[in-house]
């Protein structure tokens, strides 16, 4: 089992209904941001104003020791905790529940956290010079510019930098490729005009990335090679297994998936993106187009018969990858289908929906007329919330907990199914 | 109608020396493109672009028109050189893409800098000449369709290239950095608290009900619009959130490049920003061709015949605003204004007579330019020729005459252009023409009258 499995089975999931004052905060300081809910549930947060250019995080009521000119993106990590970037005479550092980094920098951005909530990492900026920081260590070398920072669940980081100057509006020398992918802080070889959307497989030893070789000429990379198909376009590659690389490209005007430089589905789309693996490896999915503005969703090259008139947002597998759930929009309306099931919801908005391991219980947030409503296979079973936070479901499929604000109070309950 | 003699001396003399200009005015990057080129190049691009990217549209077109000249009135680029006919609309297709069909691609090199210079610097595919077509059409297209051949050649004008190279690598056309971006947001809301104590600019906020977004000349150099939008935003209690990754710059100007796969792309970024932050509709600020980015082409190019959020323009979220009472005014502005109507968001999207109705709720005197509305003359900038950069601004300001003529003739002393390209072309002119008029973004006569309060809802 992994850690994530044996933290959640440790989490308390017999105490019915905890509460906490949240609106009463208001009372306190001057004002309250935008509520987070730590991953247990256990813990609520916010940003909170004390002063004038002072700034704290209020966790269930307690404040972190620190005070800052500025906080921001508040995020919940592991052990029931929050992390935030946070600023004090103008430079910053990551704040892990009210500790500071031992690193400061002129400037830190794009939080990422690995999905156990143990790793944590992000962008930062000193002195003009661009690189990546995990876990309070930073790269060693720095570039001029970065983007597209990414950081594999290992810590391992990698990111797009630019490795040679540019003078303002030298399209000559953007025309010669000025930017590498930097694993772990260093460049690699091979130069491009453009990189995109860095991938890593499994266990971060192989890495993959989209590139354009000339003003109209894409492709995908794979660790230092890069295919020898070239394409109109390409989106983000994914790893199917550590020597498996699968791509959607774009040829002829239409979207193909790819496997290690081959065709692979037999399907053209007018769109394919969001190429989504489930977790065990089994199933290959990715949110399509077919016909031209019809939106649903290929499963292993096969359509789902649905398929809606404005957009599908995301979609997500179960563990076993025996559920595929697609958060959509059509006529206006927000939804959600399980397996090619729609809900009917009709809402406001649909948030990203929580898969039990075996595919039984699937549990969204969705929005209706302001309020948040609690959804579990179909069935509504809470609503009239103000905010709620993305539920879990028990490690047994058999209780989900809800994290959610109600006339002020901060509830976790948990609802037998 | 506009009259027919243009009767607007400019004040600088400075035609001749623009004159001459032009015929100098080399781009290196059009020179370096033209000199890599082979005549097979040349012609498999053109017959590939033809062949494969054009459907029954272009056929009609190229078919169906009869040369009666009957769009030339309606083109600011005919008007303001007095009447040459090789600015006439139908005239710009038959010099460039009516004789790259003919000839099966196979054209020389000077013949491709001419087609530069007229798809991307006489023609700001406005398509106001649609209108005026017995058969509506759409030169705009055709100029398009040359400049993507132009960009496939890799003869596009340097300026223009090399904000669509910015739009490439940050995913916004000003080259920001991730950092430089969140930072001006801060900055912006640490100066708007002077004002409003506990205003923020919510990043990232999941769930918001708005999206705001922005073109990157905003971070870069008027800071002061995202204030003023926050301001408002926080005066009259709106759920906002701005988001703090790429995908913020509302503006493409690949999609004036014929880029259509970064054009798509940058599309893309944009309404998957909106879809991870849950957020109901996007609020955009004061930009035409942003509006008609994501309302039409960088959209379809991804599959999404609509754009798959609502995406409401400053005009008319104003408008909003206004009417729903959630912004009072205190006091209306006073000095006499007149309105320019953006192509992209009154011919583009009929948001004219809201326009002029936030213009008359904000303003005590406001005078109409005539023509106006979806007939209104355009700024002359759009349509990427104001991007293609400091090189070709003196025949811009020849090209806009007619446009200067217009403005002139209103009186006012304010001029509202609620689109960045309009707003930044118009300052050109007036300049140029010594108009002794102030430009100003409908946001900031907002921002200037409103009651500095915040909305409770029923109150
Ligand atoms: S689209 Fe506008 S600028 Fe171009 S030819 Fe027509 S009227 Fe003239
Ligand atoms: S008005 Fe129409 S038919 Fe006549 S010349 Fe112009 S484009 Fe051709
Ligand atoms: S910049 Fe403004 S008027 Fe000008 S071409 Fe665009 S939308 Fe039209």
């Amino acid at each position: 089992m992994n850690r994530k499995m044996e933290e959640k089975r440790s989490w308390d999931w017999h105490t019915e209904l905890t509460e906490i004052a949240f609106e009463e905060w208001k009372t306190r300081f001057n004002w309250v941001q935008a509520p987070r809910v730590s991953m247990d549930g256990e813990r609520i947060a916010a940003v909170v104003n004390l002063d004038e250019m002072a700034f704290t995080v209020c966790v269930n009521g307690d404040v972190w020791e620190g005070e800052y000119e500025k906080v921001w993106s508040l995020t919940p990590v592991s052990e029931n905790g929050f992390a935030a970037f946070a600023a004090r005479d103008e430079e910053w550092t990551m704040n892990v529940n009210g500790t500071e980094w031992s690193n400061w920098c002129d400037f830190i951005w794009n939080m990422m956290v690995s999905p156990d909530g143990t790793r944590l990492g992000a962008a930062f900026q000193t002195d003009s010079e661009y690189g990546v920081i995990v876990d309070d260590v930073p790269w060693e070398d720095r570039y001029e510019n970065m983007t597209g920072a990414v950081m594999a669940p290992d810590g391992t980081s990698a990111a797009v930098v630019q490795v040679e100057s540019m003078a303002a509006a030298d399209v000559d020398a953007f025309k010669k490729g000025v930017f590498c992918v930097a694993r772990n802080g260093k460049a690699m070889d091979r130069r491009f005009l453009n990189i995109w959307d860095i991938s890593f497989d499994a266990d971060a030893r192989n890495i993959a990335c989209g590139v354009r070789t000339d003003r109209e000429t894409y492709g995908i990379v794979q660790n230092n090679s890069v295919w020898d198909n070239r394409f109109e376009s390409v989106w983000k590659p994914a790893f199917l297994d550590a020597d498996t690389l699968l791509a959607p490209v774009r040829s002829g005007g239409k979207w193909h998936l790819y496997k290690n430089d081959a065709p692979f589905w037999a399907n053209a789309y007018d769109q394919l993106w969001h190429l989504t693996i489930s977790p065990d490896g089994s199933q290959v999915a990715a949110i399509v187009s077919s016909p031209f503005g019809r939106w649903t969703v290929a499963v292993n090259d096969r359509v789902w018969q649905q398929s809606w008139d404005t957009m599908v947002a995301d979609i997500h597998f179960s563990a076993d990858g025996s559920c595929l759930a697609a958060v959509y929009k059509h006529k206006e309306f927000w939804d959600l289908a399980v397996d090619e099931t729609p809900w009917h919801m009709a809402a406001d908005m649909v948030f990203v929906p929580r898969i039990s391991k075996d595919g039984s219980v699937v549990a969204v947030v969705v929005e209706k007329q302001g309020q948040y409503q609690l959804v579990v296979n179909k069935r509504v079973v809470a609503s009239g919330y103000r905010f709620m936070a993305e539920p879990v479901i028990s490690p047994d499929g058999t209780k989900v907990m809800l994290k959610g604000i109600e006339n002020g109070i901060y509830k976790r309950k948990i609802i037998g199914l | 109608m506009q009259s027919q003699d243009n009767t607007m001396t400019d004040p600088s003399n400075e035609t001749k020396q623009a004159e001459k200009a032009k015929q100098k005015a080399t781009d290196p990057a059009i020179e370096a493109g033209l000199e890599r080129l082979t005549p097979e190049r040349i012609k498999k691009t053109i017959n590939q672009v033809l062949e494969k990217e054009t459907g029954p549209r272009f056929k009609a077109y190229v078919e169906t028109c009869m040369r009666c000249g009957l769009c030339a009135e309606a083109c600011s680029y005919f008007l303001s050189n007095d009447r040459d006919p090789r600015f006439m609309p139908a005239a710009k297709v038959k010099n460039t893409i009516w004789e790259m069909l003919v000839k099966k691609g196979e054209v020389s090199r000077d013949f491709l800098r001419e087609a530069v210079r007229i798809s991307h610097l006489e023609c700001n595919v406005c398509k106001r000449c649609a209108m005026y077509c017995p058969f509506g059409i759409d030169i705009a297209y055709m100029m398009l369709l040359v400049r993507r051949i132009c960009h496939k050649l890799e003869i596009t004008p340097q300026y223009i290239q090399d904000t669509v190279n910015s739009h490439s690598v940050t995913l916004n056309q000003m080259w920001v950095k991730d950092d430089e971006w969140i930072d001006t947001l801060q900055w912006q809301e640490e100066d708007a608290r002077e004002e409003f104590e506990d205003l923020q600019i919510p990043l990232d906020k999941m769930g918001a009900d708005i999206m705001y977004s922005v073109i990157a000349p905003e971070p870069k150099f008027q800071a002061g619009l995202i204030y003023q939008t926050a301001a408002m935003m926080h005066a009259a209690g709106i759920d906002w959130t701005m988001p703090s990754t790429p995908g913020w710059d509302n503006s493409n100007m690949a999609m004036y490049t014929g880029d259509n796969e970064i054009s798509g792309r940058i599309a893309k970024a944009f309404f998957e920003t909106a879809a991870k932050l849950r957020v109901k509709r996007i609020v955009m600020g004061e930009c035409g061709h942003a509006f008609r980015s994501v309302y039409d082409m960088g959209n379809r190019w991804n599959s999404w015949v609509m754009p798959p959020f609502e995406v409401v323009h400053a005009l008319a979220f104003y408008h909003e605003l206004l009417t729903e009472g959630r912004i009072t005014i205190a006091e209306k502005y006073k000095k006499k204004v007149t309105l320019h109507d953006p192509c992209n968001v009154s011919r583009g999207r009929g948001l004219h007579d809201k326009a002029r109705e936030v213009v008359n709720m904000v303003c005590e005197d406001f005078v109409d330019m005539v023509p106006n509305r979806e007939h209104n003359f355009c700024c002359g900038a759009g349509g990427g020729v104001i991007n293609c950069g400091p090189p070709y601004k003196g025949e811009r300001m020849v090209n806009n005459r007619n446009k200067a003529e217009q403005l002139a003739a209103t009186g006012a002393e304010v001029l509202i252009a609620p689109c960045h390209n309009c707003h930044s072309g118009l300052e050109d002119i007036i300049q140029h023409y010594d108009l002794k008029m102030e430009i100003k973004f409908l946001g900031d006569l907002m921002y200037e009258t409103m009651e500095k309060k915040i909305y409770k809802p029923g109150a």
